[in-house]
């Protein structure tokens, strides 16, 4: 039998590999063409590969003619923009600082029936969301945080927080002890223990852990919708209402926000791909 | 200068007892390895004198001061663990500083601490690498330098060795032994293996389930075991132990009956036994003379299997059931299904009571 080297799967195999990679980015290599489409060509039947592309989708998408009128107003869609990055930033911090602090104590100085306490955390994840909305809704109207930046992030904070004591968690525990004794050893106190010698060691964690926290925070649909104001909305919702109320949809203009709402992710995504592999492969790496 | 005490020492982990009630002394300038099976609380022990676990009951004192509620950090005493725990980012010499930003040291003392301790350890041409890049010996030794570098009351060691292949580890085994005695410090050094104990300790002290069995110098633990779980567990290979009734005493010559052949073997001073009750013996394979003819003063057997070693080889007599082991020399030109006589050396036969003590007259 031949013998084939490592990181030669063939041509075969690869080829059928991009196929199956280019059916799988087609919907978002689409819906990124109809973004730079004209309105008639985004319409057209079948579709049309080649045209000219304009910047019209992504011009109507701050500024637009409102209710028949044909003057064009300003759609605050650049609030909506700061909106989901301020809130989804500030939540996934947030959760990231609780949620690691909690996790190192789950680790290092577990409580009696530890593993009880950390299934209750989970299970709170287990739960569609969709049924606690009631009691979160009247929770929101009778403390007066609906509408507001801090409901909503401490929202977005709950949620967050279940996943990240337990990415961190697993983290935490793949780390060799011995090196936090060592530097107690030699003189370290138990605060510089957790910033000096455990943190550095979690980067990879703590990268792994905001991007996912932050990706499930940015297309969260359903307590946006519900729990903020005209000004303090995010993009999802803001977004679904360009669909919906209106005649016609238009597809070029959504498909501009998509592209829009895409970016950031795609960014941190990007810049922290090294790290998120290491995140996301954690535990399988020999020590 | 310091040296270490340990009264009472108990730590449980709910229902189970990981050290109990162990007491012990560690003088300066001596070396006192804590050795037993995997699981006998020998590092929990170590554990606590460190201040990294916190004991159940009992008092630790380091140079005669009660350390219980002390910190880690204020006890003052350098460690060197079986992992190394090597700081992964840091380089070498960084390493081997990090336990000198405690003592407010200028720049240049630093620095030449460490070229001295880097000069002992002949680590000078990695002092810039970090500890992805080096060698097991070579992370052994940075983790050896760190205990080393500063001036603590006591050195602790957790199974130093454990990690090293057998050549490096014979090496290691030396270079440790000489920087200690240098240093002239109470140490305490907890190992599995046995070699390792009787080359670097000055004392031993052998742990079984938490309970220590014995604490000797090297030569008595292995001479003078004090009872049948030391005898086993010390010497390699082990020593052959087994049941045995008293049926005659003649002064120091007492006859015993063992795998019904009744064998008078000779204790060189009088023990204070009985007649037929039950005892063990036990003989180290090492401790047999091989013999021409059948005497009451020897076993006779089968040879059942012959392990090389080396120099010497090991030979399993067949003796009713029973497989004894004893060593004899290449020359011996023995083979399988030989019939041979095996005469225990005088004074060299280790008789224990139905407890497993051992009884000596001394």
């Amino acid at each position: 039998m031949k013998k084939r080297a490592i990181g030669h799967a063939g041509w075969l195999w690869t080829s059928l590999a991009s196929v199956v990679a280019f059916i799988y980015f087609f919907p978002v290599l689409f819906i990124i063409l109809t973004a730079f489409r004209s309105r008639s060509d985004t319409l057209a039947t079948p579709p049309k590969w080649f045209f000219t592309p304009t910047f019209e989708n992504f011009y109507h998408i701050f500024f637009r003619s409102m209710s028949n009128s044909t003057e064009y107003v300003a759609t605050g869609f650049h609030v909506y923009f700061f909106n989901s990055i301020y809130i989804s930033g500030m939540s996934v911090l947030l959760a990231l600082i609780i949620g690691t602090i909690a996790a190192y104590g789950f680790s290092r100085h577990p409580l009696r029936g530890n593993d009880t306490y950390l299934f209750i955390i989970l299970t709170t994840r287990m739960l569609p969301p969709i049924i606690v909305i009631v009691p979160i809704f009247l929770i929101f109207r009778i403390t007066g945080l609906a509408g507001t930046y801090t409901g909503i992030i401490l929202m977005y904070t709950a949620f967050n927080l279940p996943f990240s004591i337990w990415m961190m968690k697993s983290f935490f525990d793949e780390l060799n002890t011995e090196i936090e004794d060592a530097s107690r050893m030699d003189g370290a106190s138990e605060r510089s223990v957790f910033f000096g010698v455990c943190i550095p060691q979690v980067y990879a964690g703590l990268a792994a852990t905001s991007v996912f926290a932050l990706i499930l925070t940015w297309n969260e649909f359903l307590f946006s919708l519900l729990l903020t104001n005209k000004l303090t909305r995010t993009m999802p919702p803001a977004m679904a209402r360009t669909i919906g109320g209106e005649i016609n949809v238009d597809y070029g203009l959504l498909a501009a926000m998509i592209c829009l709402f895409i970016i950031p992710i795609f960014l941190i995504t990007y810049l922290l791909q090294n790290q998120l592999l290491r995140g996301v492969t954690f535990g399988t790496i020999k020590k | 200068m310091a040296t270490i005490e340990l009264q009472n020492l108990t730590k449980s982990f709910g229902d189970l007892v990981a050290v109990d009630n162990v007491s012990l002394k560690v003088e300066e300038n001596e070396v006192l390895c804590l050795l037993g099976p995997s699981g006998c609380g020998k590092t929990t022990t170590l554990r606590m004198v460190a201040g990294l676990e916190v004991a159940t009951s009992g008092d630790i004192f380091i140079g005669d001061k009660n350390v219980n509620n002390l910190e880690t950090r204020d006890r003052n005493l350098a460690m060197a663990f079986q992992f190394y725990a090597l700081y992964p980012s840091l380089t070498v010499a960084e390493n081997l500083a990090n336990p000198l930003h405690a003592e407010n040291l200028s720049d240049e003392e630093v620095k030449k601490k460490i070229l001295e301790v880097a000069d002992i350890l002949q680590l000078k041409d990695i002092v810039n690498r970090k500890p992805h890049q080096l060698a097991e010996g070579e992370k052994q030794r940075v983790a050896v330098g760190r205990a080393i570098i500063r001036d603590p009351e006591c050195f602790l060691f957790d199974e130093p060795l454990s990690r090293l292949d057998v050549q490096l580890r014979e090496q290691m085994r030396g270079q440790i032994k000489e920087v200690l005695s240098d240093l002239k410090k109470a140490t305490v050094i907890v190992t599995h293996d046995q070699l390792e104990a009787l080359t670097m300790a000055t004392k031993i002290a052998v742990m079984r389930d938490g309970l220590i069995e014995q604490v000797s110098s090297p030569h008595d633990i292995f001479a003078k075991p004090n009872n049948t779980f030391v005898a086993g567990f010390i010497g390699t290979p082990q020593m052959n132990i087994l049941d045995c009734n008293i049926s005659e005493i003649n002064s120091s010559i007492i006859k015993i009956k063992v795998l019904e052949q009744e064998v008078e073997i000779d204790f060189k001073t009088p023990l204070s036994v009985d007649k037929n009750d039950n005892y063990f013996i036990g003989i180290r394979p090492r401790s047999f003379e091989l013999v021409d003819n059948n005497a009451p003063d020897n076993f006779s057997g089968k040879i059942e299997l012959i392990e090389n070693m080396g120099s010497e080889i090991l030979v399993h007599v067949k003796i009713n059931e029973f497989t004894f082991r004893s060593v004899q020399s290449r020359s011996s030109k023995l083979s399988i299904g030989d019939n041979i006589n095996l005469k225990p050396k005088k004074g060299q036969v280790h008789l224990f009571n139905k407890d497993g003590e051992v009884i000596r007259n001394e």
